[in-house]
């Protein structure tokens, strides 16, 4: 067993310390570590973005990055995204669009649209679904995922 | 499924990662970007004794680009050339290809170094750098050397570089002013089925400095230079480039796998070789 290694890192603002394996990747160690079951893991090789996090402002799939790698970074999950039982304004966006069905995805398209907003610009439907090409959905077939980040996008553009 | 154990290395600096790769002995992996690294370690088919991770060490995300070429440094990762409004300058044909590449989250961590390194054979990256006469610099315990890309891919997954060997740079000479690119994908930035790529520079009525690469019919992307000879200095008409389409399925050996039959293979190469050289005749692809 090879020997594990100490980390500090950030995740969702609170400061975290802990000694993890090396092996254990970042999904499994907000999970089963830190108890944020919110990070969900679909295929554990990249394909489904469904583990997709905030580092450092930029998303990532934890699946494909190591617990170790984190150390010293800011990490924001989809349990940063809501205060208490108040839906965040992305959140709602999905909500009132019926951007979900069962939800497995969701979290990874919620923090892969947290990026793209504090990105800025102005996207055309098909940029954005390029944008969003990383998360699999199973359920909705996306026409709904699209509208609600395209809704929320343009009522953050609004807001300036 | 879950990596098996490994040791983890950070160094500081390339000589510290260099001493690293050789005191494993071959038995250390290079962690860059990790898309293609970590799925292989969770899934097991790499079982390293060490991971040396690259990504802490300053002075190797470099990007610099001008009119004659010039160098990136190997921990660049995809979303910073897709950005780069000197690469889309001088460099089109990178901007192009990397927009092929995986998804987002997949471009933000994924580095040009990684992918020459990794030597995937339907690879955008590796395609994009032997079009463009690109060679990589590299550095071991024992020094550094240049090696052209070309002698860099020796097969699916498989370079020349030695076990104690890391990219620090990959260098551009001064790229033709045109390009084209040309890629079938079963899904959206899917692997690739097969792809090519070509860049000339337009004088007078004529081309030169044709390169013409394709991947997905070899066991790594292959630079046809047949094909490139036979278009060197003409106008491709719709002749040379019917010569050069055969010029270049003569150098293509696919085999079956499961994305596409080599038949299959065969047909698509002629249809994008032409493609592709029809839309350089009328002046290229643009960023």
């Amino acid at each position: 067993m090879s020997d594990k290694v100490h980390v500090t890192l950030t995740v969702n603002g609170r400061s975290v310390d802990a000694d993890v394996e090396p092996r254990v990747h970042l999904a499994d160690f907000l999970r089963h570590d830190l108890g944020l079951t919110g990070t969900h893991v679909g295929c554990e090789q990249g394909a489904c973005g469904n583990c997709t996090v905030i580092s450092d402002g930029v998303a990532l799939k934890s699946c494909l990055t190591l617990a170790v790698q984190a150390d010293g970074s800011e990490i924001e999950t989809v349990e940063s995204l809501a205060t208490g039982d108040q839906l965040s304004p992305l959140q709602q966006a999905f909500k009132d669009a019926h951007a979900l069905q069962c939800g497995y995805c969701t979290p990874g398209f919620l923090m892969t649209i947290t990026a793209l907003e504090r990105r800025g610009g102005a996207l055309s439907r098909e940029e954005l679904r390029g944008e969003l090409a990383g998360v699999i959905c199973r359920c909705t077939g996306y026409e709904t995922i699209i509208e609600a980040a395209e809704d929320h996008l343009a009522e953050v553009a609004a807001r300036g | 499924m879950k990596a098996a154990p490994f040791a983890y290395v950070r160094p500081s600096s390339v000589a510290e990662a260099v001493t690293a790769l050789a005191e494993h002995e071959g038995m250390a992996r290079v962690l860059a970007g990790g898309q293609s690294l970590v799925p292989m370690l969770n899934m097991r088919l790499m079982r390293p004794t060490a991971v040396v991770d690259v990504n802490r060490i300053p002075g190797l995300d470099t990007v610099a680009i001008g009119p004659e070429g010039g160098s990136i440094g190997s921990l660049t990762r995809y979303s910073t050339l897709e950005a780069s409004a000197d690469i889309a300058a001088h460099l089109a044909l990178l901007t192009t290809v990397t927009r092929h590449i995986g998804d987002r989250q997949v471009r933000n961590r994924g580095t040009i170094g990684g992918s020459l390194a990794q030597a995937d054979p339907v690879g955008e990256m590796p395609l994009a750098c032997l079009a463009l006469g690109a060679s990589v610099l590299v550095q071991s315990v024992s020094g550094t050397r240049e090696v052209p890309v070309h002698e860099l891919l020796l097969g699916p997954y498989w370079t020349s570089l030695e076990p104690d060997e890391l990219i620090v740079e990959v260098r551009f000479p001064t790229a033709p002013s045109l390009f084209a690119f040309s890629e079938v994908t079963r899904r959206h930035n899917d692997f690739a089925v097969l792809a090519v790529a070509v860049t000339a520079t337009r004088t007078g009525e004529g081309f030169t400095g044709v390169r013409l690469a394709a991947s997905g019919v070899e066991a790594t992307a292959i630079l046809a230079e047949d094909a490139s000879a036979v278009l060197e200095g003409t106008s491709l008409s719709d002749a040379e480039i019917a010569a050069a389409v055969e010029a270049t399925v003569d150098v293509a050996d696919p085999s079956d796998d499961v994305r596409a039959s080599a038949e299959y293979r065969v047909h698509l190469l002629r249809v994008h070789v032409r493609r592709a050289l029809e839309r350089l005749r009328d002046g290229g692809d643009r960023v």
